[in-house]
């Protein structure tokens, strides 16, 4: 169920915040008609016109691709599987759909071309283990979180030999993706 | 920008690719010298890339702050207002163009949602509504929507903010 609220935000007092702020919130559309399911790890495309998601179901964690704002599912061709699925991120148009998904005993970052149908898997620095990914709106770029060693770090790739850029409009390149 | 000293572990992810390309087909590229600076830095999570700029949340000397990072010039850029000494980080955003960040952090026990909009160095509260915790949010690239994570009554649902 779709709800609407406007909040008037004042801000705090510090000397910080000045601005006031009037927004409008809505729950996302659900996954199915009068669900209720744990929904997590949002990610928008730059045109606002897709939203990849994380939903529960059954003890198992899926990452789920509906349009705006209307909460149509659309179908990833390579993402049935290799569950659990956890941090999707969408470039501009959501060409791509990258996310982390377990292979065997390995959890490793995906990007699937929805205009292509080719699925790219990245599997982590030996002895690293990937724990969230960031994908640049133009798919050009990749940042995972890796755990090595007991710390917590970055580390970040370049994409461009392996995908063409997914630009903004005016310059998209992905005006057949459903 | 300091050239990279090249230790075992930065050479491993250096050569990796090349190594393992011949049997797995194409690599993606480590971008050594940023990550030599962040491996220099200390620890990050919560990374989030706009064009040509990585948000962070930089773990160190037994803080976390939020770290703007241009990918071009290859350093941080400055915060003013955003980070509070007594505030935890723990989900960040940033737009395609570096201008607005969201920022999910713990203050005074509780959690809150903040715009920072870079240009005027202004945070603005998003309130989410009585009895929810947020936790994470995802910046729509143009900065015009975000994506709120939030847990009401136990049952984990996304809310959608629409940014003027």
């Amino acid at each position: 169920m779709l709800s609407t609220a406007a909040t008037l935000s004042l801000a705090g007092c510090n000397g910080d915040s000045v601005d006031l702020g009037l927004f409008n919130r809505r729950q996302a559309p659900p996954a199915a008609l009068g669900s209720t399911q744990q929904r997590r790890d949002p990610a928008l495309s730059g045109d606002g016109r897709l939203l990849a998601s994380i939903v529960e179901s059954n003890g198992r964690s899926r990452v789920l691709l509906q349009e705006q704002p209307s909460g149509r599912l659309l179908p990833l061709r390579h993402l049935r599987g290799h569950l659990p699925h956890r941090s999707p991120a969408l470039s501009w148009n959501g060409r791509y759909l990258a996310v982390l998904l377990q292979q065997g005993h390995q959890t490793m970052a995906a990007i699937e071309d929805r205009l292509t149908g080719r699925l790219l898997r990245l599997p982590p620095p030996p002895g690293a283990r990937v724990e969230q990914l960031s994908l640049a709106p133009d798919g050009q770029t990749l940042a995972l979180q890796l755990v090595q060693g007991g710390q917590q770090r970055v580390q970040l790739f370049d994409l461009s030999t392996l995908l063409e850029p997914d630009r903004a409009a005016g310059l998209r390149s992905s005006n057949a993706l459903p | 920008m300091r050239a990279p000293r090249l230790t075992p572990g930065l050479l491993l992810s250096a050569l990796l690719p090349a190594l393992v390309s011949g049997c797995m087909g194409a690599m993606p590229v480590p971008l050594n010298g940023l990550n030599h600076q962040l491996e220099q830095a200390g620890g990050h999570r919560n990374p989030a890339l706009g064009e040509r700029w990585l948000a962070v949340i930089e773990q160190r000397g037994g803080r976390e702050q939020v770290q703007l990072i241009d990918l071009q010039q290859q350093r941080p850029v400055p915060l003013p207002g955003l980070n509070r000494a007594d505030a935890l980080p723990i989900s960040v955003s940033v737009d395609a163009r570096g201008e607005r960040l969201a920022l999910v952090r713990q203050l005074e026990g509780r959690s809150e949602v903040v715009l920072y909009r870079r240009s005027l160095q202004s945070l603005q509260p998003i309130a989410m509504g009585p009895g929810a915790i947020a936790t994470a949010v995802g910046l729509r690239a143009d900065g015009r929507q975000l994506a709120v994570q939030v847990s009401r009554d136990g049952l984990w649902q996304i809310d959608l903010v629409a940014l003027p």
